[in-house]
């Protein structure tokens, strides 16, 4: 069971995104996709869930090509991944429970109390017990992603997808937020591609990391051997020094 | 000024117009291709109802009002003697029924239910709450779009009904307290060249002004980009194009079916 990204090309009219990216989040493990805003993360792991269709390459989940998918399958395929988007998009019209519980309400054979007992169940996992009935407005930027992370678990997923999970967030609920990543990680044994430019955050989570620069898989590898790595485009941005890279000028 | 440029306007018009176009008629052809998830749809067609139908009762009927009122006294304007009095209930009633009825009230809700409409949609998509949808394995067409159309195929010819009925009551009741003429003269006048297709006519209108207004508010709520500035430019567009509809669909209906 893997999540397999071959050769990804991805153009929006005439900028070029992806030029041919290719990386695999093994089972088990959480790999972590670095790279600069802009870079075309997101735009990555939107192809994981068919959000978006390659113009070359493809997306390969437990052996089914993703844009190959139509309707059911598809359907089915994303109950098998779940997906926290970067500023959480929550349901603004619906309570934290009703969001938690949207998943389970696609799946029939799931029964009304068994989705309330599972919503409290993913709630309580992240910490949001007592916030079931607020509105997503009525909560913090660090208890929003909490309740997008509840969100994406509900449907007990083997796959999870992190867009940006630490953006935008304070040093402590950073490290809240990545203790349950692997807290996931760990207790419910989900696959994890996480996408974040936070190397601080990348460390705490990752088991292999790869860089996305220029469209293409600038290194592949273990946190270690990514710390040691001596591309000056790798080191500018574990030091955050953006003159190590050939050409920067201010 | 280059001699060709008021060509190139006029072609890149006419792109924007046939691209707008085709994207309205796909829309159009997911709506059929979704109406087979009915478990999805159908539990919110009733709360759309409400939002649709019910909200815009005060606005609709409010302009019915001062519609059948106005009408009332410029028709006895207009007359001066020279048509019978009891002539002004045949203008009220027909021009409600065929004409102002359907029309303003179609007009009034393009811009209450289309802007809504466009604007919850533009919001949702800038904010990924429709891909988060999809993530969920909800066709965003059967959760968002066929409850609010159907809410509007079936509340817009409504809210119109009541908008004629009161819009004549008000023309009637002016025409007691403000002009010299009774109940009966009223009624006449009303019923004289009333024919029972005159309804069926207004109802077909609505009906097809209610599709028009909730799908368009639809495309662009679905093809919002850019933010803030993004969902109010698609609310403008929204409007604009379905009170512009509105006006050929009338034309239209007038044209096929008088």
């Amino acid at each position: 069971m893997s999540i397999q990204i071959e050769n990804l090309h991805k153009a929006f009219g005439a900028k070029q995104v992806l030029r041919g990216f290719s990386v695999e989040a093994r089972d088990g493990e959480t790999l972590v996709i670095l790279g600069h805003s802009g870079s075309g993360k997101s735009v990555t792991i939107k192809h994981v869930v068919g959000l978006l269709y390659p113009d070359a390459g493809r997306v390969v989940v437990d052996g089914q090509v993703v844009g190959d998918l139509k309707g059911e399958a598809l359907a089915t395929l994303r109950r098998q991944v779940g997906y926290v988007f970067q500023f959480a998009a929550l349901f603004d019209s619906m309570t934290v429970a009703e969001n938690v519980g949207m998943g389970l309400r696609r799946m029939p054979e799931i029964s009304k109390k068994e989705r309330r007992e599972r919503v409290e169940e993913c709630l309580t996992l992240v910490g949001l017990a007592d916030m079931m009935d607020r509105m997503p407005s009525e909560l913090s930027g660090g208890q929003r992603k909490r309740a997008g992370i509840a969100r994406a678990i509900a449907t007990r997923p083997r796959y999870l997808l992190y867009d940006e999970p630490t953006t935008g967030l304070d040093p402590v609920t950073r490290a809240v937020i990545d203790r349950l990543i692997n807290q996931m990680k760990e207790t419910l044994g989900v696959t994890g591609i996480v996408i974040t430019h936070d190397m601080e955050s990348a460390f705490r989570v990752a088991d292999r990391l790869a860089m996305l620069y220029e469209g293409r898989c600038l290194f592949e590898g273990e946190p270690e051997a990514f710390r040691q790595a001596e591309q000056p485009v790798v080191r500018a941005f574990i030091e955050g020094r953006p003159e190590l890279m050939e050409g920067w000028n201010e | 000024m280059n001699v060709s440029a008021p060509f190139a306007l006029l072609g890149m018009g006419a792109r924007r117009f046939t691209e707008g176009l085709g994207g309205w008629g796909n829309l159009v052809l997911d709506i059929l291709r979704h109406l087979r998830f009915v478990k999805i749809w159908g539990p919110l067609v009733l709360g759309q109802m409400s939002r649709i139908g019910v909200n815009s009762l005060p606005i609709a009927l409010f302009i019915a009002v001062f519609t059948g009122i106005v009408l009332a006294l410029q028709a006895s304007y207009t007359f001066t003697g020279a048509i019978p009095l009891y002539f002004v209930g045949v203008l009220v009633a027909k021009t409600m029924m065929l004409e102002l009825g359907p029309v303003l009230t179609g007009l009034a809700l393009s811009g209450r239910v289309g802007a809504n409409i466009s604007a919850e949609i533009g919001t949702m998509r800038v904010t990924e709450q429709i891909d988060a949808l999809e993530t969920l394995a909800y066709p965003p067409v059967a959760y968002l779009v066929i409850p609010r159309v159907l809410a509007g195929i079936f509340m817009f010819p409504l809210v119109t009904a009541l908008a004629i009925a009161l819009g004549i009551l008000a023309g009637w009741w002016t025409s007691l307290n403000l002009l010299d003429l009774s109940t009966p003269e009223f009624v006449l006048g009303a019923r004289l060249f009333f024919l029972p297709f005159d309804v069926t006519f207004a109802l077909i209108k609505a009906t097809s002004f209610g599709f028009v207004v909730t799908t368009v508010g639809c495309f662009f709520g679905f093809r919002t980009r850019g933010g803030a500035e993004g969902v109010g430019r698609s609310t403008t567009g929204a409007v604009v194009v379905s009170s512009m509809a509105i006006l050929v669909l009338d034309a239209f209906w007038a044209v096929l079916l008088l």
